[in-house]
């Protein structure tokens, strides 16, 4: 008989999901599905708005990651309004995005994967969390959290306030950055540095014990996109995207976001609510591809920072070709933290940053517009069309976690082979699977939107897990 | 501005220390609420650390933190103050009942909760992380009526308000006498 095992809901992730894994009658996994179970609808009610209020509205899709929708939006606007923005808005948005990076990778790494990495992916539930982590190794603890100070206040500073800013609109930013903030940043430099210094020392050490999960943590050949500057050094703000393949050749380059709108169309699947991009011209779902920090790291040649380029040349030793097990993610994400420090203490150092010229103006001068940003977990995409009058008619997002959604489902189907047998499995297993979803660091807020008609399956299971009854709606 | 050496063995396990290197003003007593203002009556956090915030606005010994959620960082500010005042709305009381009750240290259940902790976890990260005990932990709370979208409170939590305001004036002022 056939069983089904669900795991609802996923832990320690952003937003709300559910895995199931399929058995067949001798035990063994024959299918697995990551099922992505909000609705948001971001992409429906803003039509009929106001060009302009899209980066404020679009900002609420998440409290992790606004300022990426925030910066995407603002991009797609610019593009409607034809305007180029002044250099110095450019670097203070490149100096916002740069934070929310460094603070949603301490998130990732220390509050939602660390209690695994350091008291084990066996370790008693009940203190696998961020408390153990305190209580077990209250140094990193303490350096997880003012990481996130770091990045926090940064925003806070240039922004106004932490969740949900303001300061950037199309044009480029309401106010100009002054002294006083400029040296209240870089008084905050100098501890950023040591906390990722002994994330990075904790990590290396730890990495080694989890030479079996490397192994089966979405370890397989894969296209890999992000953007990239065009001395193929690192980049998340500007820059144009690059996509490789398994082998590290280049698909496509110089890919700018109207591009994108043509080069990727966007799969559905029945049992999630998030999309699945692929690259039109390999097909479904031979064109779909990896994005977040193994991508970013697995393309560029070089970050442009001294100590994250040292670290880069170690991460790319992980392998002769692109690095393929996600479980490297946790290393890439410190590798990308301590490139946003020392990258914001090189934004800083230029007395151009303190110009008065921040925000270029303009009226509706084309109908249709596209932004792109690499978010901290890959690549960020807004489409927007308006009318005459510059309101919504229609607008697309494609999210990174939409972008990884292939290889999400991929990389927990080869966790549950590796580590369900003969209809069997422990707690610690079951993590193992939640922990494979966890490296990719989605965020599931962001990532659901209709598409065209929503398709629903109710599968109805019995105490034992055998399926009584089913019903859909296509 | 170079990297510090990368530390190796168990040197990362290093002594806690007492208050944060950042926080640079301890502080007697730290209201910190939390709710979000567009969900009905989950708002009445947010609205009495607002009260709070005027009513003890020339107390140089209250701070007054108000946040969608509490999150871990918010550690440091308990950490370095003598007593702090949780304040929230609640699901489990009845719609306008206000209670204070102490606020107990626990490791607390966080395998779902991921970046959002309730008083007594962010009480047991706060000690985990600094060693730091407050004089006084305390958790007012008003019960909730509705939490639909809306900007307004039901009607019984409105009724509650000043209630709620009056027992936390007293539970601060009694703070600052100790």
């Amino acid at each position: 008989m056939s069983q089904t095992i669900t795991i609802d809901p996923v832990t320690r992730l952003e937003g709300h999901g559910k895995i199931t894994i399929q058995l067949n009658s001798q035990g063994e996994v024959e299918d697995a599905h990551f099922h992505i179970t909000q609705v948001r609808g971001f992409e429906r009610f803003s039509q009929g708005r106001p060009f302009y209020e899209m980066p404020g509205l679009m900002a609420r899709i998440c409290g992790i990651c606004p300022v990426s929708h925030l910066l995407a939006s603002a991009k797609a606007c610019e593009a409607i309004m034809s305007v180029r923005i002044p250099h110095t808005a450019a670097q203070l948005r490149r100096m916002l995005n740069l934070a929310q990076l460094v603070q949603s990778h301490a998130l990732s790494f220390f509050h939602l994967s660390s209690p695994d990495l350091l008291l084990g992916m066996d370790s008693d539930p009940a203190n696998r969390h961020i408390l153990g982590v305190a209580a077990a190794n209250p140094k990193l603890g303490l350096a997880g959290i003012a990481l996130r100070r770091f990045g926090q206040n940064i925003i806070e500073l240039l922004a106004g306030k932490r969740v949900h800013p303001g300061w950037v609109v199309p044009g480029g930013v309401t106010e100009p950055l002054d002294a006083a903030k400029r040296d209240k940043i870089l008084a905050l430099i100098p501890e950023a540095y040591a906390n990722v210094g002994l994330a990075l020392g904790a990590y290396k050490q730890i990495a080694d014990k989890f030479k079996a999960e490397i192994e089966v943590f979405a370890n397989f050949p894969s296209n890999y996109l992000s953007l990239i500057n065009e001395d193929e050094s690192f980049e998340i703000t500007d820059g144009a995207l690059r996509l490789i393949d398994a082998k590290g050749k280049t698909i496509e380059d110089g890919m700018t976001a109207s591009r994108f709108t043509e080069a990727i169309g966007e799969a559905v699947e029945p049992y999630s609510y998030t999309k699945f991009p692929y690259y039109k011209a390999l097909g479904y779902p031979e064109g779909s591809y990896r994005v977040g920090p193994l991508a970013r790291l697995n393309i560029v040649k070089t970050m442009g920072t001294p100590q994250a380029n040292k670290e880069l040349a170690g991460f790319k030793k992980l392998a002769t070709g692109p690095v393929e097990s996600s479980f490297h993610q946790h290393h890439a994400r410190l590798v990308e933290a301590l490139y946003g420090i020392e990258k914001i203490e090189e934004i800083l150092a230029d007395p151009k940053i303190l110009d008065k010229h921040v925000r270029a103006t303009a009226g509706v001068n084309r109908l249709e517009g596209a932004g792109q940003i690499e978010a901290p977990r890959g690549t960020l995409n807004h489409y927007y069309k308006v009318d005459e009058d510059g309101k919504i008619t229609w607008a697309n997002l494609i999210v990174a976690t939409g972008h990884n959604n292939n290889a999400m489902n991929k990389g927990v189907l080869q966790a549950s082979k590796a580590y369900v047998k003969d209809g069997k499995f422990t707690e610690g297993a079951l993590n193992r699977i939640e922990a494979v979803v966890r490296t990719f660091d989605p965020c599931l807020s962001c990532s659901t939107h209709a598409f065209g008609q929503m398709p629903l399956v109710v599968t109805l299971l019995s105490a034992d897990g055998e399926v009584v009854d089913r019903v859909a709606r296509d | 501005m170079g990297l510090p050496r990368l530390v190796a063995g168990e040197e990362w396990k290093a002594e806690v220390r007492a208050i944060p290197d950042n926080i640079t003003t301890p502080i007697r007593c730290l209201i910190l609420a939390c709710g979000n203002t567009t969900r009905s009556d989950d708002g009445v956090g947010p609205y009495l650390a607002e009260w709070a915030a005027e009513r003890f606005r020339n107390n140089a010994d209250v701070r007054v933190v108000s946040r969608q959620q509490w999150t871990p960082e918010l550690a440091e500010e308990v950490a370095a103050a003598d007593s702090v005042l949780f304040v929230d709305s609640s699901v489990s009381s009845t719609p306008g009942h206000v209670r204070l009750i102490p606020v107990e240290a626990k490791a607390g259940n966080s395998g779902v909760a991921t970046h959002h902790l309730d008083a007594h976890e962010l009480l047991g990260l706060t000690q985990a992380l600094y060693g730091s005990r407050s004089a006084h932990a305390m958790l007012l709370t008003v019960g909730t009526g509705s939490t639909e979208f809306g900007e307004t409170f039901s009607e019984r939590v409105e009724a509650a308000l000043p209630r709620a305001q009056g027992i936390l004036e007293e539970a601060v002022l009694r703070f600052l006498e100790d």
